[in-house]
């Protein structure tokens, strides 16, 4: 698409008498939109490159010598077009019309798109109401197409947009027009069904009812929904959503096009993923334990139990003998009452969330070295950046949506791509970022932290520095290089298997962008070593001059939908809200008197501190809200003893999880689809979440409830409701900006930077500048417990869109690498090592690095127990997302 | 009988010529080739093409010297020469007798507008049916290569000039340049919209220059013998130079024959043609390809270049006359040609796809002896609506055969509805709102 | 694997062109002359070799009437039936050959040595009528050469009755 260009340039032309000024490149119909002029089309999007091929939008345009396509041609100064003031154009679109629907099925009443079809807004709108069509319309024999997408191809009107999004924006390229002529079908490949993202684009592009949604096939017409617009709840990229609803049921979700962060894009996860909040295994009232079994009881009787037995620990073991643990799913305001209710009421500053997973890795690296605990980057930066570094972020599974701002930027706008990634470029039916590298280096994902030190070495060798800062910070600059020079490149490629003219090449490409974002995922923050590694690409970008250059910026993007806001709402125990050090006297002091309750003064504690704590029985009591540790966590954590010595275990949750399974007292916490509040997405942006569907059963929002506590603690925190605590929030760190449209991003402080580059690099800088140990020689095969594009925790489990296209977990592997080993696709394997042994089925993807084999997160009840585990000494961030196993295809499979 | 001078047959007239590089260089080939790269400047051959006023010979007739001056010369990247050898214009068959008899004709053509427009590569996209002509066109590019003519150092002067033979696979959008540009990127043939057009962002979105196979095999006979040679040949100043004409249908001989332009189609049918081939008058030609509306005996004297054809409202188009005899229907001729653009349309354009399955329904049921009052008037307006509204001249082109045997031969559609009123079974009109 | 067993031909094929995917039809060519036919695992090898998704190959081949999907007889008779052949009665050919194999357009003879087609132009309206014969031309049809072609198609798995160059009229028949 001729995207307008930046200049001010602009040219003025009149449309149906109307003047509009607009900038140079504009397209028509665009430019008559702007005056409010609404030229009818099928096949333009704004999204899309035009393809003028349904010739709907025709427009009479003075000196030129036949109707125009307006989503074709670009305004030019002085041009006079006609619209709905042209009688020979209203015809024209008139018969297109009737061309269209010489073809077209009219079974309106059964179509799903009946009420917000374009055919038939366009059909009334221009008063299409006989036609001369007598002969026999095409018709295409009924065929199934895959589980959650339906196509009904007598509707198409050839328009490609399903097409066009499926290629342009997502990179899947699953949909092939096939045939030629009025018999052009879409459909996937041969007679297969569709194996592709499952992103339901195609079915919100459609503008008629020709791919609908199976989920909600006919169990609605569109003018009985309910829409409540607000953000999803899945992974960090915080998409906005519609909700839509009937008589109080989720119908189906969609997102409008140009609005949210995600200007109308989803993914399966947010498209199809909605039925959880619906689903049966609901918790509908408060349980209590008794003996082996759970009783059902009323609210009064379990808050009260609850506050009980919190307070008697208190009493007898003191406060810090008490533990949280809080969901990154949950609102800003639910994780802010949350730590308000353990440090003010309870009294202690042992809690944590789910930001430790490994969000907090990058945080505390942008807090370290740029002051920020915020990307200096945004969404924005990404798409306009001319060069992006990409580094373990397996992001079309982790963060689909900040992948499509990196294809925009790639694709769309020829920004160059490095990935440093596990993943070998390779077709499937779901996009491979590293399709589009310019430059990528393909490391298996221990082979991480070696790549960045070999990129960095190439810069220091390529002298890609910034000679100011240089000459600012020399001994910083000499430790980096020394330190550097001392690694070689052989050991470098013994640990990666890549050359040093790769890096080189890398490099270069690096040093030559003047807008540069690196963005780091999984791979790297939730790996062992993950803050060195977030640390060493600040400095990779620190060193070359890159950081504070606009545009510029270190990007860890967060897995979980408010990863972010756990950790700025002060859900991570040694951070108070605002991401202010509970250390510091003064912050304490500030909060203390707007609490009108003390901030205790002892320590906070991670989830690793928490967990060794009630294995030595100094932990007594411990408060899961969202969480569930014992499917996330393997047993090498410890967390079953952990969880088995506490006197008291209390879960607030959506579902029996195997955590509450292990509960004395069991809430039911309502879903964000039931509830008011706010998320926090991985580059900084406040959304609002809104109040889709009443709340199942007695569950309630988690504030309420902990609000209820407090007054059962006789220490309340009354709120009327979640109005009043975004407003507690705003009052008290007025650096939490305002809902609203793109604010700016945050800046790197130069105090910050100045104190890091003098003294505060020295702290770590060994341990982070040393190839780590080749344990490559110990086991077999690297296995990695990863991602995958349907699912989101364990959570998307009972999302039965999703589980149609991902039910189980299997073990994949490169197909050579199975072959190899004498394994086909679907054959049983046992996966062992020291820690135990697993059977697991076998599937085989050509993306996976030899050497490698991954395994879906979400199915992981059985192979977590082959995870060893390790806590970051800096960060406290656990990991056990690798191992080293050995694989045997089990005979007779 | 009036002799003329043939240009581009000339060659393969001669007896026991066999198209080889050895027979072409014997008959003075790559001469031409020889002296542009030796004594002329780019410039320079482009504006000897402008002054010899020579037309595309694909259809369109847009002046090839023009053309090429639109290539952008600072563009830094690649350009491409594109030799449209699609041929499949029901009534065209030339292309395929210049390929298959005289290869090295056009390949120096080729490599001369290569050097023109400063393009190191160029395809001829041949319709994948031509299996015998892409064989000896392959053959004949290795022989050119292997004399230096073509490849990476041609006759010496450091200048790379390859030619790669790339066959369709049946589709006569190909045909038309855009969507042949698609086609060779390995896609589905469809049309690109214009602007921008290929000589700015043509194959793999560089510049493109997209030149017919006859438009090729001109090159060589102007840089040889000028541009003022050529503009004096035929019908100047608009249509110069001959012609290869393809003559099809119920004449006596049908085939190839070369010609200067401007001579009249009676002419042409009667006396290089030999006449029709029974003693049934004339009735209806097609002037230039399916895609040209049909004339009638009245146009007989009518010159056959490009104005007066034009005026005479229909086109010279790619130079198939195809002539039917007294007796032959035109419903059904017209039919027929439909029922090509039907299984033709690329279905790209609404007016074009769904245009062509209703045009073709309605005729197939005029001539099934089912067609109704109003279907005449519906024809009418549904051509009415197609011409002009699409993305590139398909859209004229299968509404041509019906506009024009409904201008001259109305009445032979009336007698059919006629028939068909007359024998349909009475029964009491219901108004129904129907789609 | 088919790209396997003609690598040469195929990195001759990449040579051609800068982009990838350009090879498509030649590919596609390629993996009919081999099997008769365009089948899915060709179009699976021909997509990773073109770095296309399997969808893309499909989309392509569909658009091109020369690509079968499925087998089809070891010669394909297709016969022109667009105007210019059909005023020189193609319609005639093709009842020629069906009461000679007694099968109707769009049919295979049980010995799946002949399927019948009817296609559009092949680009020899001079000389109709004509059909096509897998790569070869034959031309100016008569009901006797009909069956002589069949026969000896039949009988040899050649014909020399095909088209050699073109050239119409010969120089014999020209008229000057
Ligand atoms: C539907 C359609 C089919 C065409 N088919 C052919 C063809 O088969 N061969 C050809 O040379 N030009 C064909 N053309 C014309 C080309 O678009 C283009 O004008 C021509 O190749 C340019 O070459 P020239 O300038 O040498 O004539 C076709 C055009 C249209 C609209
Ligand atoms: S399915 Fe819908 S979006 Fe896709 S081409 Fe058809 S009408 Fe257009
Ligand atoms: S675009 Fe297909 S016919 Fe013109």
């Amino acid at each position: 698409m001729p995207t307008p260009s930046t200049t001010t340039e602009t040219v003025t032309l009149t449309i149906d008498g109307q003047t509009a000024t607009v900038p140079k490149g504009t397209l028509v119909i665009e430019a008559a939109r702007q005056v409010g002029v609404m030229v009818p089309h099928f096949c333009y999007h704004p999204k899309l490159t035009p393809d003028a091929n349904c010739r709907m939008c025709l427009v009479e345009i003075e000196k030129m010598p036949r109707l125009q396509t307006s989503c074709s041609t670009q305004a030019t100064e002085g041009m006079v077009v006609k619209s709905s003031s042209s009688v020979q154009a209203q015809e024209a679109r008139k018969m297109v019309l009737d061309f269209i629907l010489a073809n077209h099925p009219l079974d309106c009443p059964v179509c799903d798109q009946g009420g917000r079809c374009d055919l038939q807004d366009f059909s009334h709108e221009y008063t299409a109401t006989s036609s001369r069509f007598q002969e026999l319309k095409r018709v295409f024999p009924k065929e199934y197409f895959s589980p959650l997408i339906e196509t009904q191809m007598n509707r198409c009107v050839q328009c490609m947009r399903c097409v066009r999004y499926c290629d342009q924006i997502m990179d899947v390229k699953a949909l092939a027009p096939t045939g030629r002529g009025t018999l052009t079908e879409i459909k996937a490949f041969g007679a297969h069904e569709l194996d592709c993202e499952f992103c339901g684009g195609c079915v919100q592009i459609c503008p008629v009812g020709a791919i609908t949604s199976r989920l909600s096939m006919y169990e609605f017409r569109p003018w009985m929904l309910k829409r409540t617009d607000s953000v999803c709840g899945y992974c960090g990229d915080g998409c906005q959503i519609t909700f839509q609803t009937k008589d109080n049921a989720l119908i189906e979700i969609n997102s409008t096009q140009g609005s949210g962060r995600n200007n109308g894009d989803l993914c399966a996860r947010g498209y199809f993923g909605y039925h959880v909040s619906e689903h049966p295994d609901r918790l509908t009232l408060p349980l209590i334990r008794k003996g082996d079994e759970f009783q059902s009881v009323q609210w009064e009787e379990a808050l009260e139990l609850v506050g009980q037995q919190l307070l008697d620990v208190k009493a007898k073991y003191g406060a810090d003998a008490i533990g949280g643990l809080i969901s990154g799913r949950c609102t800003n305001e639910d994780i802010y009452v949350f730590q308000k209710f353990m440090r003010g009421v309870v009294g202690t500053n042992r809690i944590d969330s789910s930001a430790r997973y490994g969000h907090l890795n990058g945080v505390h690296a942008l807090q370290r070295v740029q002051g920020t605990h915020r990307w200096s980057v945004s969404f924005e930066d990404i798409e306009s950046a001319d060069t992006l570094l990409l580094v373990g972020t397996n992001i079309t599974e982790t963060n689909p949506i900040t992948g499509l701002k990196v294809k925009e930027a790639v694709k769309r706008r020829g920004a160059k791509l490095i990935t440093i990634e596990a993943l070998n470029p390779a077709i499937g039916s779901i996009s491979n970022i590293v399709n589009l590298a310019q430059q990528h280096l393909g490391v298996k994902p221990t082979g991480f932290s070696t790549a960045i030190l070999g990129l960095l070495k190439a810069v220091v060798e390529q002298s890609i520095l910034d000679a100011e800062l240089q000459g600012k910070a020399p001994a910083y600059f000499n430790a980096i290089s020394a330190r550097l020079q001392a690694l070689s490149w052989d050991a470098i490629f013994a640990q990666t298997g890549l050359a040093s003219d790769l890096f080189t090449e890398a490099a270069q490409v690096f040093g030559q962008g003047k807008k540069v974002v690196v963005l780091v995922g999984p791979g790297v923050l939730r790996s062992e070593g993950g803050f060195g590694m977030t640390m060493n690409l600040m400095d990779l970008l620190l060193i070359t001059g890159k950081l504070t250059n606009p545009g510029c910026g270190l990007a860890p993007l967060a897995e979980e939908n408010n990863d972010q806001g756990a950790f700025e709402m002060g859900g991570t125990g040694a951070v108070l809200p605002g991401g202010t050090s509970l250390g510091d006297p003064a912050v304490r002091e500030n909060l203390s008197k707007a609490w009108g309750r003390p901030i205790p003064d002892t320590p906070g504690s991670s989830l690793p501190q928490l967990i060794e704590d009630a294995q030595q029985g100094k932990l007594k009591a411990l408060f899961v809200v969202g969480e569930n540790p014992l499917a996330s966590l393997p047993p090498s954590s410890g967390i079953h003893s952990a969880l088995e010595k506490l006197d008291f275990l209390v879960c607030q949750e959506l579902f029996l999880t195997e955590t509450a399974q292990k509960a004395h007292v069991v809430l039911p916490a309502c879903s964000y689809a039931e509830k008011d509040g706010t998320f926090t997405n991985t580059e900084g942006h406040i959304q609002s979440v809104r109040t889709a569907i009443d709340m199942v059963g007695e569950s309630r929002p988690d504030w309420e409830i902990f609000s209820a506590l407090s007054v059962m603690m006789n220490n309340p925190m009354e709120y009327g409701d979640v109005k009043e605590i975004g407003k507690e929030i705003r009052n008290l760190l007025p650096g939490t900006r305002t809902l609203g449209p793109a604010p700016l991003p945050a800046q790197p402080d130069s105090s910050a930077i100045a104190r890091y580059v003098t003294t505060d690099y020295q702290r770590d800088i060994a341990p982070r500048y040393q190839l780590p140990v080749n344990d490559a020689a110990t086991d077999e095969i690297t296995l990695q417990v990863s991602q995958s594009l349907f699912h989101s925790g364990k959570f998307s489990r009972k999302a039965k869109g999703l589980l149609q296209v991902e039910a189980t977990g299997k073990i994949y592997l490169h197909p050579e690498e199975a072959a190899r080993r004498g394994i086909s696709d679907g054959d049983m394997v046992k996966v062992s090592n020291s820690l135990g042994e697993v059977l697991t089925p076998v599937g085989l993807r050509e993306r996976i690095p030899q050497g490698v084999a991954t395994f879906p997160e979400h199915f992981d009840e059985e192979i977590r127990q082959l995870l060893p585990y390790k806590v970051d000494p800096e960060t406290q961030v656990p990991y056990y997302k690798l191992a080293r196993v050995h694989l045997k295809k089990v005979v007779g499979s | 009988m009036a002799q003329y001078e043939t240009i581009l047959l000339k060659n393969m007239e001669q007896p026991g010529y066999s198209g080889s590089l050895e027979d072409y260089e014997r008959a003075g080939g790559y001469q031409a080739l020889r002296k542009v790269l030796k004594d002329m400047q780019p410039d320079q051959v482009i504006e000897e093409v402008k002054k010899s006023s020579l037309r595309g010979r694909g259809g369109a007739g847009f002046p090839t010297g023009v053309k090429w001056g639109f290539i952008p010369k600072d563009h830094p990247g690649p350009k491409y020469l594109c030799c449209n050898a699609d041929e499949s214009e029901p009534g065209t068959f030339k292309d395929r007798q210049l390929m298959e008899r005289d290869p090295h004709q056009m390949l120096e053509g080729m490599a001369i507008t290569c050097f023109a427009i400063g393009a190191e590569t160029s395809y001829v996209y041949i319709r994948g049916e031509f299996r015998l002509g892409a064989k000896i066109l392959e053959k004949a590019v290795q022989e050119a290569k292997a004399a230096g003519y073509l490849g990476e150092n041609v006759l010496g002067t450091g200048r790379t000039i390859n030619i790669f033979v790339h066959a369709g696979a049946g589709a006569y959008i190909c045909g038309e340049e855009t969507a042949l540009l698609e086609s060779l990127e390995g896609k589905r043939g469809q049309p690109r919209f214009k602007p921008p057009f290929p000589a700015t962002h043509g194959l793999y979105q560089k510049p493109t220059v997209v030149n017919n196979v006859e438009t090729m095999a001109n090159i060589p006979h102007i840089m040889n013998k000028g541009g003022e040679w050529f503009a004096g040949i035929g019908s100047p100043p608009k249509s110069c130079g001959t012609r290869i004409f393809c003559l099809s249908g119920h004449v006596n001989r049908p085939g190839n024959y070369e010609v200067p332009m401007g001579m009249p189609f009676r002419e042409f049918i009667y006396d290089v043609g030999g006449g029709m081939r029974s003693d049934k008058p004339l009735k209806a030609f097609i002037p230039g390809g399916a895609s040209a509306p049909f004339l009638t005996p009245e146009h007989l004297d009518v010159k056959m270049d490009f104005e007066a054809v034009a005026m005479a409202g229909s086109m010279l188009g790619s130079g198939g006359v195809t002539v039917m005899e007294e007796g032959t229907s035109m419903v059904w001729a017209a039919l027929r040609l439909m029922e090509f653009f039907y299984h033709e349309s690329c279905g790209k354009c609404t007016p074009c796809r769904e245009g062509s399955s209703w045009l073709t329904q309605i005729l197939q049921r005029i001539w099934n002896k089912q067609g109704r009052q109003g279907d005449l008037d519906l024809l009418d307006e549904l051509c009415k609506n197609i011409a002009g509204r699409t993305i590139c001249a398909f859209g004229e082109a299968e509404v041509g055969p019906i506009q024009s045997t409904l201008k001259y031969f109305r009445h032979e559609y009336e007698e059919l509805i006629r028939e068909a009123e007359a024998t349909r079974p009475q029964s009491k009109e219901i108004p129904v709102f129907t789609h | 694997m088919l790209l396997e067993k003609f690598k040469d031909e195929v990195e001759e094929i990449l040579s051609r062109y800068p982009v990838k995917r350009s090879a498509l039809l030649p590919l596609l060519n390629l993996a009919q002359r081999e099997e008769g036919f365009v089948s899915e695992p060709a179009m699976r090898d021909i997509a990773k070799v073109l770095e296309l998704t399997p969808p893309q190959v499909f989309e392509t081949v569909t658009f091109y009437t020369m690509f079968n999907l499925k087998p089809i007889g070891k010669f394909h008779l297709q016969v022109c039936k667009s105007l210019m052949c059909a005023l020189v009665r193609s319609d005639d050919v093709v009842t020629w050959i069906s009461k000679k194999l007694n099968i109707v357009p769009g049919q295979t003879t049980a010995d799946n040595n002949f399927t019948l087609s009817v296609v559009e132009c092949l680009g020899s309206c001079g000389t109709g009528p004509m059909m096509q014969v897998n790569d070869d031309y034959y031309e100016q049809l008569t009901e006797e050469k009909v069956v002589r072609v069949l026969d000896d198609l039949a009988r040899d798995g050649n014909c020399h009755l095909k088209s050699g160059p073109f050239m119409f009229p010969t120089t014999s028949g020209k008229s000057r």
